[in-house]
């Protein structure tokens, strides 16, 4: 029996030592990033789609042989994702759970109101000792209200200009159908991104020529709009623009049809060119346009969306945003030799930062992106249009 | 660390939220227009410090004190009416509150940037603490100051005549009007101080954020506000903190893991523990339990006495 059980030991011991000493497992390491993002309430879509992205992102490189780090060993990425649920508070506690783990930088988050307070709470100025802010790297996937990223210098986005979006799109608008004198705006009041991108749409509608009627507004959980449709017939516009989620876009727009409003062009909030519009009113959305910097027309953009679909995930402009930036990261992470040790983890960060910042154009499913100063991204759109329940493209500026 | 030190900020925040309404549901009366006052702090307090540039200290004491003078005006008038029809007054004094900073624009050019609320857009780098340079103990610390001091007055109030004259109006107004009290400075005085801790909260909630916007002082927040120390009990200050560990330690941090089953979960826990616990987490029995074994074990001759002997 004693025999027995030391020949037992002897073994065990024999496969443990040959499982730690072997080489190609020494040289197995994991380069740990996070993504955060709403997975739950309204807004939950948006998580459940940048996680999908991100996992999809890194099956393909990891597949492809994961990262070289910077003594030369490969190692492979490793995502960790959190809920934060579009709220602001427990954002900055997911951000600084993270900022306790080995991971060397967060993807995220999904929500503008969340990215506002997070980006406030980091260091202003990279190397001023004067300010006690987070030093952790952040570049953003979804959250789409306009200049946050000059919040701080370890924040970073890879999301769309609307400004460039909307005012390319009034501009074609006014060459296509010069016949459009008016325009009524709608809009989610409540919510960070549609509430600034309003103000935006509605700056470019007037530029372009278009006199604005009125706008009507409602909450992100509103759920009867009875009231602002019949201020919107009684207004009798040309235009429709809708600066609102997919939720409550489709609300306003059923809406519409039961009242009978029907303007002779919809436009849309960038964010309601997703399969969720189509689902929730893909009938009452036909015709719809909006700019958005994804769609399916592209061979990676086509391999992008059956990926993120396999992690149950659906492509659109946010999701595709976070599927771009796992490959940006990786290139980020072999250009400043990130190590990817626990004992390198503060040095990597800062490496991830500068890595970054030093980007002047990255690699987008419709094309190149371009970087500006300010560590945001300059990145190329078309606009689409509801059609027959799909989203079709309808014109590609410069084309 | 950082990530404890963090959530034990949130707790300390979400402490003085609920002790602001614990201070009214001792009268008897339920206020949602807590989450009104915690606003007016947040905005008064950020702005002394972002575009007045004074010292965090004094901006929320003056943050504290609007809103406290808030509480006050809104009491006299309010508190005419009670029950359910001071739950909707209360409601729709925050929901007006809400509204007004929904509107409220005033920026101030500063350098190539504009400072202050910019109304739906909220007010961003409300950035004191890491521009003084604390660091995340140093906020801790400084909060759960303030947290000690309310909770200690409180506390010491529970114990002084002040305390039995609020218990007494809350358990029966027409017996605590027949014993000589005024009922109405009472309620008022309770609607005030509520007031005065709320806006401390909001103040140190606006730094702490570092962007505030008027979608955070909706509903969600006055229901918590009266969550606290209704699940903790009103029986002890410290029942709401346990509450708020309980909130925010457990169900909100402990169970992030489970993504959409925590909402759930949330809900259905918090039923569980009522049905459990109805007079609160910490209620009168578990006091009085907690007396008993205290003064058992230091009774002369108590084994545990003799042990330690």
């Amino acid at each position: 029996m004693i025999k027995k059980s030391l020949t037992l030991f002897a073994t065990l011991g024999a496969i443990a030592g040959f499982v730690v000493t072997s080489p190609a497992v020494a040289q197995e390491r994991s380069v740990k990033i996070a993504g955060f993002g709403a997975k739950s309430g309204v807004v939950r879509v948006f998580g459940i789609n940048s996680e999908a992205a991100l996992k999809a992102a890194l099956e393909q490189i990891n597949n492809a042989g994961g990262v070289t780090l910077g003594d030369g060993a490969k190692g492979k990425i490793a995502l960790e994702y959190y809920d934060d649920r579009c709220n602001a508070e427990e954002g900055i506690s997911v951000v600084r759970r993270i900022a306790s783990t080995e991971a060397i930088i967060a993807v995220g988050p999904t929500c503008s109101n969340v990215a506002e307070s997070l980006f406030g709470i980091l260091q202003k100025k990279v190397g001023d000792s004067s300010d006690s802010g987070l030093q952790f790297p952040i570049i953003a996937d979804v959250a789409a209200k306009g200049g946050l990223a000059k919040i701080s210098e370890w924040a970073f986005r890879n999301v769309p200009s609307e400004f460039e979006m909307y005012k390319s799109l009034f501009a074609w608008v006014k060459t296509q159908y010069p016949d459009l004198k008016t325009i009524y705006g709608g809009v989610e009041k409540d919510f960070a991104h549609s509430n600034a991108t309003f103000g935006v749409i509605k700056a470019q509608a007037e530029a372009s020529g278009l006199q604005l009627l009125g706008q009507g507004e409602w909450l992100l959980n509103d759920t009867t709009f009875s009231t602002q449709v019949r201020e919107m017939k009684r207004a009798n516009p040309d235009v429709v623009a809708i600066s609102a989620h997919p939720f409550t876009t489709c609300g306003v727009l059923k809406e519409m049809q039961r009242q009978g409003v029907k303007p002779k062009l919809l436009i849309g909030l960038t964010s309601s060119s997703s399969i969720e519009t189509l689902q929730g009113c893909g009938v009452q959305a036909e015709g719809i346009v909006i700019p958005t910097s994804f769609a399916p027309v592209t061979p990676e953009a086509v391999k992008a969306a059956e990926l993120v679909a396999k992690f149950g995930g659906s492509a659109d402009l946010h999701s595709a945003a976070a599927y771009e930036i796992g490959f940006i990261l990786k290139n980020v992470i072999e250009s400043q030799k990130v190590m990817g040790k626990p004992d390198t983890v503060a040095a990597d960060r800062e490496k991830m930062r500068a890595g970054l910042a030093a980007l002047k154009e990255t690699d987008g499913l419709l094309g190149k992106v371009g970087r500006t100063a300010d560590r945001e991204a300059i990145k190329p759109f078309l606009f689409v249009h509801a059609k027959d329940s799909a989203w079709k493209v309808l014109h590609k500026p410069g084309s | 660390m950082d990530f404890y030190l963090g959530l034990a900020q949130i707790v300390g925040v979400h402490t003085l939220l609920g002790l602001s309404a614990y201070c009214v549901l001792l009268t008897g009366q339920v206020s949602l227009a807590q989450a009104g006052f915690f606003a007016i702090g947040a905005y008064v307090g950020a702005m002394l410090t972002v575009l007045a540039g004074w010292h965090i200290v004094p901006a929320i004491i003056a943050a504290s004190l609007v809103a406290g003078a808030t509480a006050c005006a809104v009491g006299f008038p309010a508190l005419r009416v009670k029950g359910l029809m001071l739950v909707v007054a209360t409601l729709a004094f925050g929901e007006a509150v809400r509204l007004f900073f929904f509107n409220f624009d005033y920026q101030v050019a500063k350098g190539d940037v504009k400072i202050g609320p910019a109304g739906g857009e909220g007010f961003r780098q409300i950035r004191f603490f890491p521009e003084h340079g604390w660091s995340t103990l140093d906020v801790l610390i400084f909060i759960w100051l303030f947290v000690a001091l309310v909770m200690g007055g409180l506390w010491w109030m529970d114990r002084s005549r002040a305390g039995a004259v609020l218990r007494a109006v809350g358990e029966d107004e027409v017996a605590a009007q027949s014993a000589g009290i005024n009922v109405t400075a009472v309620k008022v005085a309770a609607m005030t101080v509520g007031g005065l801790i709320a806006g401390l909260g909001g103040g140190i909630f606006a730094h702490y954020t570092a962007h505030i916007e008027h979608a955070q002082f909706g509903v969600a927040l006055a229901t918590f506000a009266i969550a606290y120390p209704i699940l903790g009990g009103l029986s002890s200050v410290f029942g709401t903190l346990i509450a708020v560990v309980f909130v925010q330690g457990f169900l909100v941090e402990g169970l992030r893991f489970l993504g959409d089953w925590r909402n759930l979960l949330f809900g259905g826990l918090i039923l569980f523990a009522m049905n459990v616990r109805p007079r609160g987490l910490i209620d009168a029995a578990t006091i009085a339990a907690v007396k008993r074994i205290w003064t058992r074990n230091r009774e002369p001759g108590n084994a545990r006495t003799q042990g330690a002997e």
